[in-house]
């Protein structure tokens, strides 16, 4: 009898592989990868399928948005001028939105692109501006830190044991350490040196708020889930 | 099956149905936890052959193409579309009943599982009831024993796949037999079980076997029928519970016990319809009223159920639900507003009326030829709500009873009264591997 190790079901003697689970009838019992045999996979694949739709949808709304802002800039302005800055914009959106959609499970890969596109079209607007250059002083400077930020807050995060009020607090600190850094980028390209004011005054208030909420999860409700405070 | 047959491909032109009035429900409720889905499965004597299933589904499919239809959205109301697709045949997963991607496209509402020597169908309730999937599922075992060699002379209680199928295997009869009439009176909320929730996914399933002849004597013993007698074990168990959890002190929100006992109308009203048509009952004892011995309870749900089985009262059950959508405003209250209003609706109520749900399919006869071949048969319930988390189905074949607890909890309690209760009254019962 030819039966599938996999399925337990009797196989014609001819069939060579399982048509439930692509696997050869001898082989050990396991899952095999690209086949869609169990109902969960189809779930699985509607999502994603969803997801590729979505993304479609938005690629040709972006790329008309795109042709439409050329068009009118060409036949008024005799010309490309403005219609750079909303081709940019559109397409940074439209990119944004891929990354978002395409990569949301995984979170290194989408703070990667994430962090590319912003790049990306800061770059392109400090190319098409005619007055001053002002990418490399403020604009790479201030998204690398907002990466760094951004990165430290999902590794603690993700080495977190208990989800819950200490994550926002860990988001709270990153802000405040994230608007310190801003400023003294900012105030070196103004002023040529650092003078912390305003970023010093809102790390100064965020702060009780979240040593309050680190106090509420590590003292008082250990392991309180936010989903479970938030809930509606 | 009579009636007045008409040909596949008139009904392929007429391209969508309207969905019955408990179908209605489903989508909006429907989710990746609360699938609305239900297994049933007959256990052979021979592991499954891939080539006679796989055959055996496309013929089946011919004979029933109302169930080749996949969920489609309106402005105002969901509809099913032919898709003219046979079901998938899928290798059975471990967690039983799993959700349909009933917003993709063309996407079929029932889907058939092998393993080893199991053949199941799992339906989503939007499609069909247990009633209607038997019949689907007794065809398909017939064609299918009969494509792997197996000589079956009589056909008695199947429908065959050379048969036209009639109109009124697609009647919506609860529309049909609609009357307007006093709704019924409100209901008090019911008491839960406080068993706290599995991590996902939570769905865990217990199976116990049990002799059909040793129930049904114990039950004759109390003058009661099958179903009658388990309800009021179910009730029974879930007293014990409610009174431990009040010893322990704990404020019990809702005093009433209350069971979910669907009814299949076709043995009240004159319908051969394959799609939804059963209704509810709901028997209850109320805690405030004092502790019940068995005995008790006994005589009072089979009380209950006899009165209520009346077909005036599920007549008057009918007239409510299906004057709800017979309202002009909720007629013209476009689709996403009515999901997220019957999904509000049943998250409110819907779900509170009662603390367990249990459902017999009775017995499942097939001819002599095709029960020497077939080992036995179980029906798995719809996963439960967050609220009842314990829900029951049973089906008989043969001389054996099958009884299938779908639970969402960390503790198997409610089970354990029930079978306990059981095996104290005289009966042999047999807890099931789930592999």
């Amino acid at each position: 009898m030819n039966l599938c190790s996999n399925c337990g079901v009797e196989l014609e003697e001819n069939l060579k592989q399982c048509p439930l689970c692509g696997k050869n009838p001898g082989d050990p019992v396991s899952r095999v990868a690209g086949t869609v045999s169990y109902p969960s996979d189809i779930i699985h694949l509607h999502k994603k399928e969803t997801r590729k739709h979505i993304w479609e949808l938005t690629g040709i709304i972006a790329f008309s948005g795109i042709a439409v802002c050329t068009i009118v800039d060409l036949v008024i302005g005799k010309g490309i001028k403005w219609s750079l800055f909303a081709d940019i914009s559109i397409i940074s959106a439209w990119l944004f939105l891929t990354c978002i959609l395409l990569k949301f499970r995984k979170p290194w890969m989408l703070i990667t692109g994430l962090s590319a596109t912003v790049l990306f079209m800061l770059l392109m607007f400090d190319l098409i501006s005619v007055k001053a250059t002002w990418f490399i002083q403020i604009g790479l400077p201030v998204t690398l830190a907002l990466v760094f930020f951004v990165c430290l807050s999902v590794i603690l995060y993700q080495y977190a044991r208990f989800k819950g009020f200490n994550i926002l607090a860990i988001i709270f600190l990153s802000v405040a350490g994230f608007c310190i850094i801003t400023e003294i980028i900012i105030d070196r390209y103004i002023l040529g040196r650092a003078d912390v004011r305003w970023s010093l005054i809102a790390a100064v208030s965020i702060l009780p708020i979240a040593l309050v909420l680190l106090f509420a999860h590590y003292r008082m409700k250990k392991g309180n889930k936010l989903d479970s405070f938030f809930h509606v | 099956m009579e009636g007045k047959g008409i040909n596949k491909r008139s009904f392929q032109e007429r391209g969508w149905l309207k969905l019955d009035n408990c179908a209605k429900l489903f989508p909006a409720i429907t989710s990746s936890e609360l699938t609305s889905v239900f297994r049933v499965t007959a256990y052979l004597k021979e592991p499954v052959k891939y080539s006679a299933i796989r055959d055996a589904v496309e013929i089946t499919s011919e004979r029933f193409p109302y169930f080749s239809v996949s969920l489609g959205s309106g402005l105002f109301w969901h509809f099913l579309e032919f898709n003219n697709r046979p079901p998938r045949i899928l290798v059975e997963e471990n967690i039983p009943c799993t959700a349909f991607a009933i917003k993709r496209n063309n996407e079929p509402l029932f889907r058939v599982l092998v393993k080893s020597n199991r053949i199941s169908v799992e339906f989503i309730h939007i499609l069909t009831d247990g009633y209607g999937a038997f019949e689907y599922f007794k065809s398909l075992l017939y064609t299918y024993l009969t494509i792997s060699g197996n000589h079956i002379r009589t056909s008695e209680g199947i429908i065959l796949p050379e048969t036209p199928f009639s109109e009124e295997e697609i009647e919506d009869g609860y529309n049909k037999f609609f009357q307007k009439l006093p709704p019924p009176d409100k209901l008090a909320k019911a008491w839960h079980i406080p068993f706290r929730l599995n991590k996902k996914p939570r769905l865990k399933v217990i199976r116990a076997e049990m002799d059909v002849n040793e129930l049904l004597e114990v039950a004759r013993s109390h003058k009661v029928t099958i179903t009658e007698y388990i309800v009021s074990v179910y009730l029974f168990s879930l007293q014990k519970i409610y009174l431990s959890e009040k010893e322990k002190g704990r404020k019990q929100k809702g005093n009433v016990l209350r069971t979910e006992v669907p009814v299949n109308l076709r043995n009240k009203l004159p319908s051969r319809t394959m799609r939804n048509f059963s209704l509810f009952i709901l028997p209850e004892v109320d805690m405030r009223l004092g502790t019940y011995t068995f005995e008790e309870m006994v005589r009072m749900i089979h009380l209950f159920i006899q009165a209520e089985s009346d077909i005036k009262q599920i007549a008057r059950f009918l007239s409510s639900n299906v004057s709800h959508e017979k309202q002009l405003i909720l007629r013209i209250m476009p689709l996403f507003i009515k999901r997220m209003a019957i999904s509000a609706v049943y998250k409110g109520l819907g779900s509170k009326r009662f603390t367990g749900i249990i459902t017999n399919l009775g017995s499942v006869k097939v001819p002599v030829e095709m029960q020497e071949l077939i080992e036995s048969f179980e029906i798995i319930p719809p996963p439960p709500n967050l609220k009842v988390k314990v829900s029951c189905a049973m089906v008989s074949f043969k001389d054996k009873l099958r009884l299938c607890f779908c639970n969402i909890t960390q503790s198997n309690e409610l089970e354990r009264h029930i079978l306990k209760h059981l095996s104290d009254s005289g009966i042999h019962i047999k807890i099931l591997n789930n592999n």
